[in-house]
C-alpha cells in the first residue's frame, strides 16, 4: 500500500444504546414516533462521529416486551439504516436489565480494540415493569460499565412508572416525560444528540483537578434541565397518547 | 439564543452593515452565518453566551493588529450591538478540507510534498505570531485546513489568540495541551504552543497521536482523569528509543508502523527529541518553531520526485539511498550545502529565496536542479532569481549567472549567492 495513503487514526469508541418498550401498548403512535425519530437522528449523529477525530460513535439497540431482543450490537452509525422496531408483548425490563448487564463487558460489546469511553444508557417505556425488575437491576448496578455511563430515560404517556425509570438512571432530573408524539420525537432528538456529543468529546483541560466521568454526567444533567425549562410547553402542542 | 434569520440586518462597529444569507454551522462558543456586506459574501461569527469585556476587548485588539500572516482566517470587523457580539472574517475556500477528514482518511494529500508545505506554512505562520508577542493558546486539530492538491494552510479559530501570559479562560484540549498547563500550574502561553505544534506536526505527518499506543488503546474506558494522565500528566511517546511501554498496535495505530522507517533519521531524531520526557516537562527546553522551520525545510530538501513517479525521501546519513516506492536503489546525489543547510541536487529540486538571499520568504522558489536537453547525464541548476550567482568551478573557472542561465552540477563547485551566502556542492 503507498504510505501516503493513510488508514483512518485509532479512535476510540462511543456506544449510544437505545433500550426500547417494546409491548403492546406501545404500538402505534407511540412506537411510531419512535421510529421516526429514531431514524432522522441518525444523519444528525453521525454528522457528529464524522467530525469527531478522537471518537467513533456506535450505535446498539435492544427491545424488549415479552422477551429482550437486540436488535443489533454496537455498529457505526456512518452509514447506519433504522430498520423500524414492532410493539407487542409484555414489558420484562427486569431481563432487559439482566441482558444489559451480560453485554456491557469488555468480552462482550465492549470489546474495541482501541477501547472505549462511557457509553450512553437512553431507556424508553410506557409502562409497569411486568417480571422482576428490582433483581435485574440489583444486578446491573454492579456493572462497572452501567456506573459511569451516561443514563437517561423518557417516560413516554402518564402510565409509564417514573420511579422505575429514575432507579435506572439514579437521578430523577434524568427522566424526561412525553405526553404527545411531538414531544416524543423532540425528545428522543434532543437525548440523542446532546448524550452523543458529550459522550465522545475528549476531555477539555479545564481547571485542573475535577476530573472523572462525574464532570460528563453532570454537564449532561444540566442540558437537560436546560432543555426541560425550555420546552416546558412541549406537550401542548399536539394530540396526546 | 436563537439563531439570526436570513436577511436580518447586522451593524457592524466600522459602519458597515452585514446581511445574514444562512448558518453555515454551529460550534460550543457560537454560531457562524454567511453574510453578504456590500456585495460581497463574509462568514460572521455570533458568540451564543455574552463574552467577558477582557475577552470582546482581545478581540478588538486583534483585528486592530491585523493577522500575523496570510494563513490566519482572521477576524476583519467587530459586531457589537446591545444583544450580539461577535466579528467578520473572509469565508473559507471550498478547496480547503479540515484536518479531521485527513486524519479519518476521507482526504489526503497528493504527496509528501504537499504533507510537507503544509507542515513548513503552519510552523512558519506560528512563528510569525509568536514573534508579534502572541501566543495561540488553543493548538488542536480542530484548527486546520488544508487544501489536499498544494499543502496551503488556513488556521481557523483564532478567538484565543492573545499577548503570551495573557489568559483569556481557554485550557485547550487535553490531548494537545502541555503538561504544565493540563496540571493547572500555568496558562497556555508560547511555551504550551510549541508542545501542542508539535503534536499537530506529528498527527500531520503520521496520522497518528504521538502519545496513543497500546498503552492507550488497552485503556478500557477512558474517562478526563486518564485523559489528563496519559495525554498530559505522563505521556509516553510511542517511538521512544528507551521506553515501548507505549508501542503502536499492529492494525490500530497501522500509519504510523507503516511511516516512521520511511523518514529520515534526522526526522525522525526530531520528534523523539520533542517528546523525550524532558522536553515534554521542562517547557523552557521546548523546539521552538523556528526550530521546526529548519527541520521541514530540511526535510523538503531531501524529497525526490524518483524517475518511478513518486517521491521518496533520501536519507544523508544512511550507507545507500532507496526509493520506498519502487524499490530501486538511488545513485546517492551530490547535496548544496549553504550554512547547515543542504538541498540534495536531484532533477526538480528547488532552491528557496531565504537560502540564497536576504528574504526571508521559504516558500518563493528561486531556483531548481534542471536535466541538460541534450544529455541527460548532465544536471545543472538554473537560477530562477533577479541575482546573479558568482559560480567557481572546480578548475578555478569563474561563471556569472544571471537571471535564466545555469551552472553545471559537479563537485566542489562553489557559489557565491547575494546577501554573503555561500554554497559549496559535495
Amino acid at each position: 500500500m503507498n504510505p501516503l495513503e493513510a488508514v483512518e487514526i485509532a479512535r476510540r469508541q462511543m456506544t449510544l444504546f437505545f433500550l426500547v418498550d417494546t409491548s403492546g401498548s406501545m404500538s402505534g403512535s407511540k412506537i411510531g414516533a419512535v421510529n421516526t425519530a429514531i431514524r432522522e437522528v441518525l444523519p444528525t449523529i453521525s454528522e457528529i462521529s464524522e467530525e469527531n477525530a478522537d471518537a467513533a460513535i456506535k450505535i446498539a439497540c435492544m427491545s424488549f416486551a415479552t422477551d429482550v431482543n437486540w436488535l443489533f450490537a454496537p455498529t457505526d452509525v456512518e452509514g447506519m439504516t433504522w430498520n423500524d422496531l414492532v410493539a407487542g408483548g409484555t414489558t420484562a425490563l427486569g431481563a432487559a436489565m439482566k441482558e444489559l448487564n451480560r453485554k456491557l463487558s469488555r468480552s462482550e460489546f465492549m470489546n474495541s480494540p482501541t477501547g472505549n469511553f462511557a457509553p450512553v444508557l437512553f431507556l424508553m417505556s410506557d409502562g409497569q415493569p411486568t417480571d422482576e425488575f428490582q433483581k435485574g437491576l440489583a444486578e446491573l448496578q454492579e456493572n462497572k460499565w452501567f456506573n459511569v455511563a451516561i443514563r437517561v430515560a423518557i417516560a413516554i404517556g402518564d402510565d409509564a412508572d417514573k420511579e422505575v425509570l429514575a432507579q435506572f438512571t439514579g437521578n430523577s432530573e434524568l427522566v424526561l416525560t412525553a405526553h404527545t408524539p411531538e414531544a416524543l420525537k423532540a425528545m428522543i432528538r434532543f437525548v440523542s444528540v446532546t448524550s452523543s456529543k458529550i459522550g465522545s468529546r475528549s476531555s477539555g483541560v479545564g481547571v485542573g483537578g475535577n476530573a472523572g466521568e462525574e464532570s460528563k454526567q453532570a454537564e449532561f444533567a444540566e442540558q437537560v434541565q436546560e432543555f426541560k425549562e425550555e420546552n416546558a410547553d412541549l406537550d401542548a402542542l399536539t394530540d396526546g397518547f | 439564543m436563537k439563531k439570526l434569520k436570513p436577511n436580518t440586518q447586522v451593524p457592524l462597529t466600522n459602519g458597515q452593515t452585514a446581511k445574514v444569507k444562512s448558518l453555515l454551522g454551529e460550534g460550543g462558543q457560537g454560531a457562524v452565518y454567511q453574510v453578504a456586506i456590500d456585495g460581497k459574501d463574509y462568514a460572521m461569527k455570533i458568540y451564543t453566551k455574552k463574552p467577558k469585556k477582557n475577552f470582546v476587548d482581545n478581540l478588538e485588539e486583534n483585528i486592530r493588529k491585523g493577522s500575523p500572516t496570510p494563513h490566519f482566517l482572521w477576524m476583519k470587523w467587530m459586531v457589537k450591538t446591545p444583544t450580539l457580539i461577535g466579528y467578520v472574517m473572509d469565508l473559507r475556500p471550498k478547496d480547503y478540507v479540515d484536518f479531521s477528514k485527513f486524519l479519518m482518511a476521507k482526504a489526503r494529500f497528493s504527496s509528501w510534498s504537499a504533507m510537507t508545505n503544509a507542515a513548513l506554512q503552519i510552523t512558519y505562520a506560528f512563528r510569525e505570531l509568536h514573534r508579534k508577542g502572541l501566543s495561540y493558546q488553543d493548538l488542536n486539530d480542530g484548527n486546520f485546513f488544508f487544501n489536499p492538491k498544494t499543502g496551503d494552510v488556513l488556521i481557523c479559530d483564532n478567538d484565543n489568540v492573545a499577548p503570551a501570559d495573557t489568559n483569556l479562560g481557554i485550557k485547550g484540549k487535553c490531548r494537545y495541551m502541555a503538561p504544565e498547563v493540563v496540571m493547572g500550574k500555568s496558562n497556555p502561553n508560547n511555551l504550551s504552543d510549541y508542545f501542542s505544534l508539535s503534536v499537530v506536526l506529528f498527527m500531520l505527518f503520521f496520522n497518528n497521536h504521538p502519545f496513543d499506543g497500546k498503552r492507550v488503546s488497552s485503556v478500557p474506558c477512558m474517562n478526563d482523569a486518564i485523559e489528563r494522565e496519559v495525554y498530559g500528566i505522563n505521556p509516553i511517546f510511542i517511538c521512544s528509543p528507551t521506553d515501548d511501554r507505549n508501542r503502536p498496535v499492529r492494525g490500530v495505530h497501522q500509519n504510523v508502523i507503516n511511516r516512521w522507517s520511511l523518514f529520515p533519521k534526522f526526522f525522525q531524531d526530531a520528534f523523539v527529541k520533542a517528546f523525550s520526557n524532558d522536553l515534554i516537562h521542562d517547557k523552557n527546553k521546548r523546539m521552538s518553531d523556528n526550530e521546526w522551520v529548519g527541520i521541514i525545510s530540511q526535510l523538503r530538501s531531501q524529497t525526490i520526485q524518483h524517475t518511478c513517479g513518486y517521491e521518496t525521501f533520501i536519507d544523508l546519513a544512511a550507507p545507500k539511498a532507496t526509493c520506498f516506492n519502487c524499490g530501486k536503489e538511488v545513485t546517492m546525489p551530490l547535496t548544496l550545502k549553504i550554512g547547515s543547510h543542504r538541498t540534495i541536487l536531484y532533477p526538480q529540486m528547488k532552491i528557496y529565496a531565504n537560502q540564497v538571499s536576504s528574504s526571508a520568504d521559504m516558500f518563493q522558489e528561486v531556483g531548481e536542479v534542471v536535466v541538460n536537453k541534450n544529455n541527460p547525464n548532465v544536471w545543472g541548476v538554473s537560477n530562477r532569481s533577479k541575482d546573479s550567482w558568482r559560480v567557481t568551478l572546480p578548475n578555478g573557472q569563474k561563471l556569472d549567472v544571471p537571471q535564466g542561465k545555469g551552472f553545471p552540477i559537479y563537485k566542489d563547485v562553489q557559489i557565491e549567492f547575494s546577501a554573503g551566502k555561500i554554497g559549496k556542492i559535495e
